[in-house]
């Protein structure tokens, strides 16, 4: 008869004990004043790792370049920084309770969101709710921001901005452009952009010959490439991440699309989409938020110049960075130049000094705005020209010719 | 002492740990006992149709979702947060209800696969109803105010309580010709049928019954983190996970469920937080063992059996080890 019960107790005492040690092994670490922590939930593994680990890397070179430096000066004294990470998986809910973590058990003084929208806004709740500074370097969408939270700031631009400037441009390239097919994932970001082109588009006088939207996970497109070919655009426009707009790409070449302009948003901006495509990548049109072909000088933070930390980029990795390097890295510089104007690591007066920052960095000028994004300003137009990345747009820092899709 | 009351005992024991963490821990601790009465309250709801009725359901991320989406949307048109969780666990029972009736008649894997097409077929209408539910955007919702720790807590008593009613309507359930009618479905349908059972409204109450409370986590969960979207709410993992938690702690029992989720959360924790790189390749060798090795789950093992034998080895190990058995 007592069997059963001396099961139970045999299993409360076992599942206790795993309690206990679960809770050992999370640790803690008291923070000490004269350090800056810095909390970061990364997407290292899962269906954004490629954004997060750019996110891990870039972090890593601003961190060992401000080290090597000694540290920042706050308030007269030497100031060390340190980064606290922790992967979630690409799991919104997981993205949550690390930040949690981060602010109640690694006490980290402020946050960086992780890559997308999405997962800003789940992040953006926990800072808000405790009132910890986040920053955000990779989420653009409007809807991130107008929620009234008063501690969240991002680096990005608004990207409705974008797609004006980017019709504008293409109608002047080619004067011939009436119909535009667009198509764009149902998520977030790409969304945004989708519904932003489609309006953008219809105001310059443009007609929107196809205007949908593929959930998210999609594996086949073909039935949309279809309609797109049915309705014979001259200007193609996909939204998405790096997989979906190489399979999109890949999907047109095979049935037969062609139109004199491909846009695919984001891709080129990543060097993924041109080594995933190669040849299919010739000629497709970007919009990106920052381009190292932009030349700002007198920068705040380690690196006084684009060239500055461009040199120092290709050195470390070997390869150019892209816009998600650069934002995330300027993130830090403001968040330093945050610190060093509120004189203290003390989250109120670091988001007071935020509100209020108007630095250049050698990303370009940051100034926080009512919602606490960064102002817009004139994206980059780019181009895939024989495997490389080509700026077109604006005119002071484009570097080639705008060709069509043959 | 009868075996039930010191089961019942060491239960109440265990939520009594779970909910003092707001005193003696932080939040993050906090957080993680929110986990766990929230996957607790889910596997026990899957338990009436997975364990009882042994219809292999795969449809707890469809409640789930469907879940936060109403609370979700009643708090965003200025329903008092109370009210919209009710109106979600509500709505979630109707609509499983409905939907018993049409895919219960499956059985075996049909009835898995049909189970699992409900999630992908929800998260793509929700996803795709854009002028509602706010489509790939998500949707915003309230915070609750007040200081962090407050709210901790608060959502953590919610929780515990959605988990104490499921764990009461499951000891209601075993115990009266509900839970009977239910076993002697999973026995043998026909046979039931045949005995006089109605079935086919048997299956529909056990199935409404394993969504009830996944609607009202739902709602509670969208509360609680303030954004949802189709791809979170709507996550295979989630409906994967929570029949592995009722299988882990034996499907079928009262109290495994339980037993099952405590140890599959603190399990995923640990390894998460001493193995970030290998983690998701160790829980999955663990599932696979546990599954292979404690086919009946942690509640059936013979902890006396195996400590006799242990005892047993320890006094004749010096002579001769093969005498242990």
């Amino acid at each position: 008869m007592l069997g059963r019960s001396w099961k139970f107790t045999a299993n409360a005492i076992g599942v206790s004990t795993i309690a206990l040690v679960a809770a050992g092994a999370l640790g803690s670490a008291a923070a000490a004043d004269d350090i800056l922590r810095i909390g970061a939930p990364l997407a290292l593994t899962g269906g954004l790792a490629d954004e997060g680990k750019k996110q891990e890397a870039v972090w890593q070179l601003w961190l060992d370049k401000v080290n090597d430096a000694g540290g920042i000066e706050v308030g007269g004294k030497t100031m060390q920084v340190e980064f606290v990470q922790y992967d979630y998986q690409t799991d919104g809910k997981r993205a949550g309770q690390l930040a949690e973590k981060l602010i109640t058990d690694d006490e980290v003084d402020v946050l960086m969101a992780p890559f997308g929208s999405g997962h800003t806004k789940i992040v953006a709740a926990v800072a808000e709710r405790y009132q910890v500074p986040l920053l955000a370097c990779v989420a653009s969408s409007v809807s991130v921001y107008d929620q009234g939270f008063k501690y969240l700031f991002g680096t990005l631009a608004p990207n409705t901005g974008m797609t004006e400037s980017m019709t504008a441009y293409f109608k002047e390239q080619m004067p011939e452009l009436e119909k535009v097919a667009v198509y764009g994932r149902d998520d977030v970001f790409p969304k945004a952009m989708a519904t932003a082109l489609a309006n953008s588009a219809s105001a310059a006088g443009l007609e929107v010959v196809y205007d949908q939207l593929y959930s998210v996970g999609t594996m086949d497109h073909s039935a949309a490439v279809s309609a797109i070919k049915a309705a014979e655009p001259d200007w193609v426009y996909m939204t998405g991440y790096t997989q979906d707009l190489i399979l999109g790409r890949k999907q047109m070449e095979d049935l037969g699309v062609t139109a004199p302009i491909v846009t695919m948003v984001t891709g080129p901006a990543y060097r993924e989409f041109t080594e995933g495509l190669g040849d299919l990548a010739e000629g497709v049109t970007s919009s990106t938020w920052w381009h190292h072909a932009t030349a700002y000088t007198d920068a705040i933070g380690p690196w006084t110049s684009t060239a500055a930390f461009y040199a120092d980029f290709v050195e470390a990795f070997g390869i150019d960075p892209d816009y998600v390097h650069g934002s995330c890295a300027a993130a830090a510089d403001v968040l330093v130049h945050a610190v060093q104007q509120a004189g203290s690591t003390d989250s109120q007066a670091v988001r007071d000094a935020l509100a209020e920052t108007e630095v250049l960095t050698f990303y370009g000028p940051i100034d926080f705005g009512e919602n606490g994004m960064n102002q817009g300003r004139d994206m980059p137009i780019i181009q895939v020209q024989d495997e490389e990345i080509k700026v077109l747009y604006p005119a002071a820092i484009a570097g080639a010719q705008m060709k069509l899709v043959d | 002492m009868p075996r039930r009351a010191l089961a019942l005992i060491g239960l109440a024991a265990w939520i009594g740990l779970l909910a003092a963490t707001p005193w003696i821990a932080d939040n993050y601790t906090v957080r993680v006992a929110i986990t766990i009465a929230m996957f607790s309250a889910m596997a026990l709801s899957w338990n009436f149709i997975g364990g009882f009725t042994g219809y292999p359901s795969f449809s707890t991320a469809a409640f789930f979702g469907i879940g936060c989406y109403v609370g979700a949307l009643a708090q965003r048109n200025g329903v008092p947060m109370v009210l919209a969780w009710t109106l979600a666990t509500v709505s979630v029972a109707l609509f499983a209800a409905a939907l018993g009736a049409i895919i219960l008649r499956l059985k075996g894997h049909y009835f898995a696969i049909g189970s699992i097409a409900v999630v992908e077929v929800v998260r793509l209408i929700v996803s795709s109803w854009g002028s509602v539910t706010g489509g790939g955007d998500g949707l915003n919702v309230p915070l609750l105010q007040g200081s962090p720790d407050w709210v901790a807590a608060k959502v953590l008593y919610v929780m515990l309580a959605i988990m104490l009613a499921a764990f009461a309507a499951t000891v209601l359930v075993d115990r009266g010709r509900l839970g009977f009618g239910l076993r002697c479905i999973n026995q043998n349908e026909d046979a039931a049928d045949m005995v006089g059972i109605d079935t086919t409204r048997f299956k529909i109450a056990a199935y409404a019954l394993s969504a009830l409370f996944c609607g009202t986590v739902g709602a509670v969960y969208a509360s609680w983190v303030g954004y949802i979207d189709p791809t979170d709410s709507f996550s295979i993992l989630l409906t994967v996970k929570v029949p592995v938690m009722a299988l882990l702690g034996g499907a079928g029992t009262v109290f495994g469920p339980v037993v099952g989720a405590g140890v599959f959360v603190l399990l995923e924790e640990f390894f998460w937080a001493n193995f970030l790189e290998w983690n998701r390749a160790i829980l999955g060798g663990i599932i696979v063992f546990l599954i292979f090795f404690l086919p009946g789950g942690i509640l059936r093992l013979d902890y006396r059996r195996l400590l006799r034998r242990t005892l047993r080895q320890r006094e004749t190990g010096q002579k001769s080890p093969e005498a242990a058995e």
